[in-house]
């Protein structure tokens, strides 16, 4: 009974430390504190558009959790890397919010002129809106220090997020 | 390779010399006698190096010289010295990129040596790297393998990133340098000199990439045309590369056809020194002090290659 009360005294306080996280904007849709993309508050929903987008459009090659292609610190036989992993074992964190956008949009070669990948750019099938909802989703699921050290990369980046 | 750490002191010598073939296996070897009073010059040096004032010269053995006027001391090292690294801010320690494989680790200037090799991979280490803002940090270069990095001074390993991709192959790379200009993913660049030219990766091992201009990206987006880059030769094997620790954008080069120096990060480089040049350090507080391995002499420049003169051997 104990163990029962305080099992439900922690989901309440995990609920309440989530409500916390979840601030109002001035529209009225949720914002995530804390969370941003190129610039823009992010709400749940959008994150939760990510995650399916993501699920349908990039899972299949940085795997269904973030994870990256098996060794993806080794060249294939044609020459290109893996796909590498998104989560925080990863280097996403390490490129600023346009950056990120601007890969997803038009491949490698949109921020590495000249840089073969077996990445295509998603410029043809997904809106900016899209890709957004991906990077936000992705960002959504790194530690605090990963997402602190991406949050000053992009605000450090030429002309900011 | 799961190396075992072994220390070796300079009053080992006469039981190592008993010892040396044993000791082959493992990397570390007793100097040549021969070799002990000489200073370096009877063969190409492959690598150079600053520690402080004292300049390492690394060929069939390892001499040391304290200040530009004073006499070669050879220093017992291990055999196959290929590569050397050191950090300004942490005098004494030398790492040295070996022949027959492996990383060793000196902490009082190359006077005795520790094997720094746990899960390294097996393979010839032809270069080395401290970063630039962590001396612990090391990066190592094996032979048909890729880069290594070390968080803890060479006490463990992990790979890093495969060999880069140059001209439709993976290429070895033969010169590492930690170049401490802002790779705007929070962190700064590795360069690499390889068999067929310069290329170089952020810390955090995203992709090798060419080195651009700064302003090359905006000039793409906005369909201006490139700025304007005066390259390393193309196609010629980078044997050393030398980057001061101010300015940042300071490198210097050793190729094939002599010394080239670059003022801003590799985007332009100049020929300073004709001649097979096949190893190059800059002062850690001077970056117009250049030393040079060329045409298996070494020479000195005080004022950034302007001017050049020899350097006594001995």
């Amino acid at each position: 009974m104990k163990q029962k009360t305080a099992i439900a005294a922690g989901a309440s306080l995990a609920a309440l430390v989530g409500l916390a996280a979840i601030a109002q904007q001035q529209d009225g849709a949720e914002s995530v504190e804390g969370l941003t993309v190129l610039g823009k508050a992010v709400t749940a929903e959008e994150i939760a558009t990510g995650r399916d987008i993501y699920a349908e459009t990039c899972a299949s090659c940085h795997g269904a959790k973030l994870e990256g292609q098996p060794d993806w610190k080794r060249r294939l036989d044609n020459g290109r890397m893996p796909a590498p992993p998104h989560d925080e074992t990863g280097h996403t964190w390490h490129h600023a919010d346009k950056d990120l956008f601007r890969i997803t949009k038009l491949g490698v070669g949109g921020v590495v002129p000249g840089y073969e990948s077996d990445m295509p750019g998603f410029g043809g099938t997904l809106s900016d809106a899209e890709i957004a909802a991906v990077l936000v989703y992705i960002k959504s699921t790194w530690p605090e220090r990963q997402r602190t050290f991406q949050a000053q990369v992009t605000a450090n980046s030429e002309g900011g997020s | 390779m799961m190396g075992s750490e072994m220390r070796i002191h300079s009053t080992d010598i006469s039981r190592r010399g008993m010892l040396g073939a044993g000791l082959a296996g493992v990397g570390l070897l007793v100097l040549p006698r021969r070799l002990r009073a000489a200073g370096p010059g009877e063969a190409p040096m492959t690598a150079l190096t600053f520690d402080g004032d004292a300049l390492l010269a690394a060929g069939p053995g390892l001499y040391r010289r304290e200040d530009a006027g004073g006499n070669w001391t050879a220093s017992p090292a291990p055999s196959g010295i290929l590569a050397l690294a050191t950090h300004p801010e942490r005098p004494g320690r030398i790492v040295a990129g070996l022949a027959e494989g492996g990383v060793a680790l000196s902490e009082d200037g190359g006077r005795s040596w520790e094997a720094r090799n746990v899960a390294l991979a097996e393979g010839e280490v032809a270069a080395v790297s401290v970063a630039a803002g962590n001396s612990d940090m090391i990066y190592a270069a094996v032979r048909g393998d890729g880069l290594w990095k070390s968080e803890d001074a060479g006490r463990t390993w992990a790979f890093a990133m495969d060999r880069p991709w140059l001209d439709e192959a993976e290429r070895d790379v033969l010169a590492l340098a930690s170049v401490d200009l802002a790779s705007g993913m929070g962190g700064i660049w590795i360069y690499a000199g390889t068999e067929t030219g310069l290329t170089r990766v952020p810390d955090c091992f995203c992709r090798w990439q060419d080195v651009q201009p700064g302003n090359a990206m905006d000039a793409l987006a906005a369909g201006d045309a490139p700025p304007s880059t005066a390259p390393l030769p193309p196609g010629e094997p980078v044997q050393a590369l030398a980057s001061a620790p101010a300015p940042p954008g300071t490198l210097y080069a050793a190729l094939p056809s002599g010394i080239w120096a670059s003022g801003d990060g590799g985007v332009i480089w100049a020929r300073m020194l004709s001649g097979a040049a096949s190893a190059v350090a800059v002062h850690p507080d001077d970056e117009m002090r250049v030393v040079a391995a060329v045409d298996g002499a070494l020479q000195q420049s005080r004022d950034g290659g302007v001017t050049w003169s020899v350097l006594a051997a001995a």
